[in-house]
């Protein structure tokens, strides 16, 4: 009977228990607590910070209890993500709640999105500097483009290893996005800039938004077709909202689809945080860069706001530069409330959702460019 | 292999170029693509307005009469006879068989020049009709 006791207290989280998924665990409660207290991405960093504490139970080798182990539920449910399943149908539910008005009558905000994107690229090239190898360097960079799915998507294709650490810190940056962005907008800017007040866009007909998601499409696929995953989703989900006849369609993508979706992406990359997997020398690295790189989208959007202003003869606030990160709608959001702490009356939130949207689609074409130049 | 080594041996300043590249160029074609799409709209939705849209009128399309020589005139004064015994609404292939038994000279380029002149008309039943007006007019 002693025996029974002493076999079954060995196979107790108690006794396997290691430091660091005793680490992992308060870093799940953190996100937890982030999440329901701060309201920091609620929606994402709660299954994520569950996942965490389900990912870091002690469990005996061989019961298939691991997400690692290739006979488990939480493995199963993991398939999404190590086969860059999960991304797109988030992409589909994106597009069937995201308006692109604003994007349609004011193209020319679309550039910030673009440049925003030098991020990705220039934190590619500071992990290959700190000796990541390429595709694991793609990886990092991705981050930048502020892009949960989109930074699982490429990783599960180019470093599936790395899917935890690369997943956790996407999704973590995304929901420092009030944290990290205002210092560097205030910083970047003069008061006077920020002052700028936009002009009212143009009202953008109902032909317009049903053509976009096509002409969208078809001209990026063209140009990036391993982008096609994500950005097919995406536009298709769009055409399914603009359509008006597939609306019942649309419902089920924005709603049902995306959040069945957000629940196991959320919890199965939170469980893949295993503490003997995930605390690694690499993966502190991957933060600082993902930190990095995060930094630098949103000082290459805004700098390049600043830099059409010397050309354009309406100016535009170059904090909308700030929302090319397609954190949506959060950076989004960020832009408004800066704005409005030097002028109340000034409104951006909508002109922001511009740049915002155009680097979604920049970070998939991103995406899709470095997966076509890795493979 | 670190630093600017690292980047080196791996390519990295290429790939960033050229990913940087691409990434710009696609979202700039996309902007320019956009801002086209509700002036194409525009034309489309006013292309009745348009001239290039607009359908011409078949009747500008014809070729103007064109008036007759002496001969063909002699040649229309024979049909018209020819047509007088028949009806108003008459069949072409049977006044074409008159017009060759009763000798009239090259009577399908004539039947022809009258029918192009519009002396000759189409009832749209199947008949045809002489205009007499059109006729006196050559």
């Amino acid at each position: 009977m002693e025996t029974l006791f002493l076999d079954f207290f060995q196979n107790t989280g108690f006794y396997l228990c290691d430091y660091r998924n005793i680490i992992m665990i308060i870093v799940g409660l953190i996100f937890i607590y982030l999440g329901i207290a701060k309201d920091y991405e609620p929606l994402l960093l709660v299954p994520i910070g569950f996942g965490m504490l389900m990912g870091n139970i002690p469990v005996f080798k061989g019961f298939g209890l691991s997400i690692y182990e290739a006979n488990s539920v939480l493995h199963y449910l993991y398939f999404g993500v190590t086969q860059g399943i999960y991304p797109p149908l988030i992409f589909l539910g994106i597009g069937a709640m995201t308006d692109f008005s604003t994007l349609l009558a004011r193209p020319v905000l679309m550039l910030l999105g673009a440049a925003a994107q030098a991020g990705i690229f220039i934190t590619f090239l500071g992990a290959l500097a700190l000796g990541f190898d390429p595709k694991e360097a793609a990886s990092i960079g991705i981050i930048g483009g502020a892009d949960g799915p989109t930074a699982i998507f490429l990783t599960s294709k180019l470093a599936p290893s790395l899917i935890g650490p690369i997943a956790v810190a996407a999704y973590s940056y995304m929901a420092l996005v009030p944290v990290i962005q205002p210092p560097i907008m205030r910083l970047l800017t003069t008061r006077r800039e920020r002052l700028i007040r936009m002009d009212e866009s143009r009202d953008v007909s109902k032909r317009e938004r049903i053509l976009f998601p096509i002409v969208a499409f078809l001209l990026c696929c063209f140009l990036a077709p391993a982008a096609l995953p994500l950005l097919g989703m995406l536009c298709f989900g769009n055409l399914l909202k603009e359509a008006v006849v597939t609306e019942r369609l649309a419902v089920a993508a924005r709603t049902s689809i995306i959040d069945t979706v957000t629940i196991l992406l959320g919890v199965t990359v939170g469980a893949s945080t295993q503490g003997d997997v995930f605390l690694t020398t690499k993966s502190v690295g991957i933060f600082f860069l993902g930190a990095l790189s995060f930094c630098i989208a949103t000082a290459s959007g805004l700098l390049f706001a600043k830099f059409m202003n010397l050309f354009l003869k309406n100016k535009i606030n170059p904090l909308l530069g700030a929302a090319g990160v397609s954190a949506v709608p959060d950076s989004a959001r960020v832009v408004q409330i800066v704005g409005q702490r030097e002028d109340p009356t000034n409104f951006l939130l909508m002109h922001a959702m511009a740049p915002n949207i155009s680097g979604v689609i920049g970070s998939a074409i991103a995406a899709g460019v470095l997966w076509s130049l890795m493979s | 292999m670190y630093g600017l080594e690292a980047i080196e041996a791996n390519n990295g300043w290429a790939i960033s170029a050229v990913g940087i590249s691409i990434v710009f160029t696609g979202l700039v074609l996309l902007s320019l693509s956009i801002s086209r799409i509700h002036k194409l709209l525009e034309i489309w939705e006013n292309r009745d307005n348009i001239s290039l849209f607009k359908k011409k009128n078949p009747q500008s399309e014809a070729p103007t009469p064109r008036f007759l020589t002496e001969r063909e005139r002699e040649s229309a004064d024979q049909f018209y006879l020819l047509i007088k015994t028949m009806d108003d609404h008459f069949s072409l292939p049977r006044l074409l068989y008159l017009a060759e038994i009763s000798g009239i000279e090259r009577p399908h380029s004539n039947l022809s020049r009258l029918l192009k002149t519009k002396i000759i008309k189409p009832d749209l039943d199947g008949f045809y009709l002489f205009d007499k007006d059109m006729h006196n007019n050559q």
